[in-house]
């Protein structure tokens, strides 16, 4: 997913309704409940991902309910669902925006009217890759560990309120993680499908009206400055702590120097190595062992 | 141990599902799944500050370790969700059983250094597994399009549902299996060099992993953001003027 590029609003391909023959009665139209299938499944979405489809079978699971119903046929549902099994990826949070927009068309192509299967190819591709590229970089760049240092943040804010009784820290950190991820990704879940089916002929605006950028700009300053807060956060009462005999400035630097040392060189060694820290940590944990027996 | 290793393979199951079938509800991350292993095992009265506070640590640094800034595609494969069950029950669960040996050093530090030691490298064994079943997906996948053509839509729902069975089984099996080798492996070696874990020592190896956690969460939240220095020295600043603001109204 990280090979997409954004592209413009103006590249996409227009979904505009062709003027032909109203739809026949007896097709039946997509319903709200079946948009609501659809929701739950691509909660599913990534269950038989794969390096060759990515989410390409998920997708097709997800949108079975509404080829179940504007299709007639096991034949005709089972090459739908074929069509949809090829590859498919963008973010698992936005899928739902795509599904309701190849659900539109798909219910269009079995109304009779003239949508060609490589229309809904184009459309469901020109979605998926600009909001892969769009989603990527916000929920797992950005999002995903800005919700992990609110849970951390929650531990160096809160007081240790009573030291024999329950920490009721373990019910506030992991609930500020959740709440801080799920308050944007949720919304973007309920509304994908709805919204994408509603807005299938304007794939741009579409994208637009999800703000995408806008957001990740602002929580990235928001992760940063919540960083910056987190160390002075543990600084401070590390630095207090250090020296309880007052022995002296030596006697801190001592006492603090696993930690400066230890964040200095791991920020050195993760540009030159980027996503080691688990070697890196290992590393840190024997250097300070050896030490530890010498001093 | 067999009922609290249900709970650990069941609480595994459930966060590898979180993680790998596509909820990306944040249950799969290192803080929650540490954070939920402590209440699920609740290893009795005695140990219940401690089966929280315990967790509670080896979530946090976890959660600072193994927050990869990087695009998923880009990533080392590590297994997250279940890094931080395992991490928490190992350290739980040896804290039970190994306290006559090795006590409680400096507030549990000691079993926090072995949960987190115990969950990076659970990381990186869960992330191995999950490589593996994506190639079990491909074939599926092929499977699952080769029933489509037929028409077999039924078929092809349990064939899809069974590979998010798939990802629950290696979750559970993970969790259930790296939790008991590693209670196992600390009691054959902690109690053979209790003598040498004292608390300094222990205090050393935690600052120094505490260390390596921010300098990985500085490389995940400032470095990679554009303006991050600035806006990072915003919030230090700020909560430093906060802090004096505090303490001067705590001496007055």
């Amino acid at each position: 997913m990280t090979e997409f590029e954004p592209l413009p609003a103006s590249a996409l391909p227009p979904i505009t309704p062709p003027p032909g023959p109203p739809a026949p009665a007896a097709i039946p139209r997509v319903r709200g409940r079946d948009l609501m299938r659809v929701e739950s499944r691509a909660l599913y979405i990534q269950a038989l991902f794969s390096a060759e489809r990515q989410q390409g079978p998920g997708f097709a699971f997800a949108l079975l309910p509404v080829l179940r119903r504007v299709y007639t046929t096991a034949g005709e549902r089972g090459r739908a669902l074929a069509r949809h099994m090829g590859f498919f990826g963008t973010h698992p949070v936005l899928s739902g925006i795509v599904l309701g927009v190849v659900a539109r068309l798909e219910e269009r192509r079995a109304q009779g009217l003239p949508v060609d299967e490589a229309q809904i190819e184009t459309t469901k591709r020109a979605l998926a890759s600009p909001l892969a590229a769009l989603g990527d970089p916000l929920f797992w760049v950005t999002l995903r560990p800005l919700a992990g240092l609110m849970g951390v943040l929650g531990m160096a804010v809160l007081p240790l309120a009573d030291t024999v009784g329950p920490d009721l820290r373990v019910v506030v950190c992991p609930s500020l993680a959740l709440l801080t991820y799920n308050a944007v990704a949720i919304r973007y879940r309920v509304a994908g499908v709805p919204r994408g089916y509603a807005m299938a002929d304007d794939p741009g605006g579409l994208l637009r009206s999800l703000h995408l950028p806008e957001l990740r700009r602002f929580f990235e300053r928001v992760s940063a400055f919540a960083f910056g807060a987190l160390v002075t956060l543990t600084l401070w009462p590390m630095a207090q702590s250090a020296d309880p005999g007052h022995e002296g400035f030596a006697h801190k630097a001592s006492v603090l120097a696993p930690f400066v040392l230890g964040s200095i060189l791991t920020a050195i060694l993760l540009r030159r190595w980027p996503g080691r820290t688990v070697e890196i940590a290992f590393a840190a944990a024997l250097v300070a062992l050896v030490l530890s027996t010498r001093i | 141990m067999l009922s609290e290793i249900w709970r650990v393979a069941l609480l595994g199951g459930v966060l590898a599902m979180d993680r790998s079938a596509g909820w990306n509800l944040m249950l799969g991350q290192p803080l929650v799944g540490a954070c939920l292993a402590g209440a699920f095992l609740s290893p009795g009265t005695p140990w219940e500050l401690w089966a929280l506070r315990i967790p509670l640590g080896v979530g946090v640094l976890l959660q600072l370790l193994l927050t990869d800034p990087a695009l998923p595609a880009a990533q080392r494969p590590r297994d997250t969700a279940t890094a931080g069950v395992i991490g928490a029950s190992i350290a739980v669960l040896s804290l039970e059983r190994l306290h006559p040996f090795v006590p409680l050093t400096t507030g549990g530090i000691l079993w926090v250094l072995v949960g987190t030691l115990a969950g990076l490298l659970a990381a990186v064994g869960g992330g191995w597994m999950e490589g593996s079943l994506r190639a079990r997906n491909q074939r599926s996948a092929l499977r699952a399009e080769e029933l489509a053509l037929e028409g077999r839509l039924g078929a092809f729902e349990a064939l899809y549902w069974r590979g998010v069975a798939r990802i629950f089984l290696r979750g559970a099996t993970w969790s259930a299996a790296a939790t008991v080798a590693g209670v196992a492996l600390a009691s054959l070696l902690l109690p053979r060099v209790a003598g040498l874990i004292t608390g300094p020592r222990a205090g050393w190896i935690f600052a120094s992993l505490m260390g390596v956690a921010f300098g990985a969460a500085f490389h995940t939240h400032v470095r990679a953001p554009r303006h991050g220095f600035r806006w990072a020295a915003i919030g230090a600043i700020a909560t430093l003027l906060v802090l004096l603001r505090l303490n001067a109204g705590g001496e007055s």
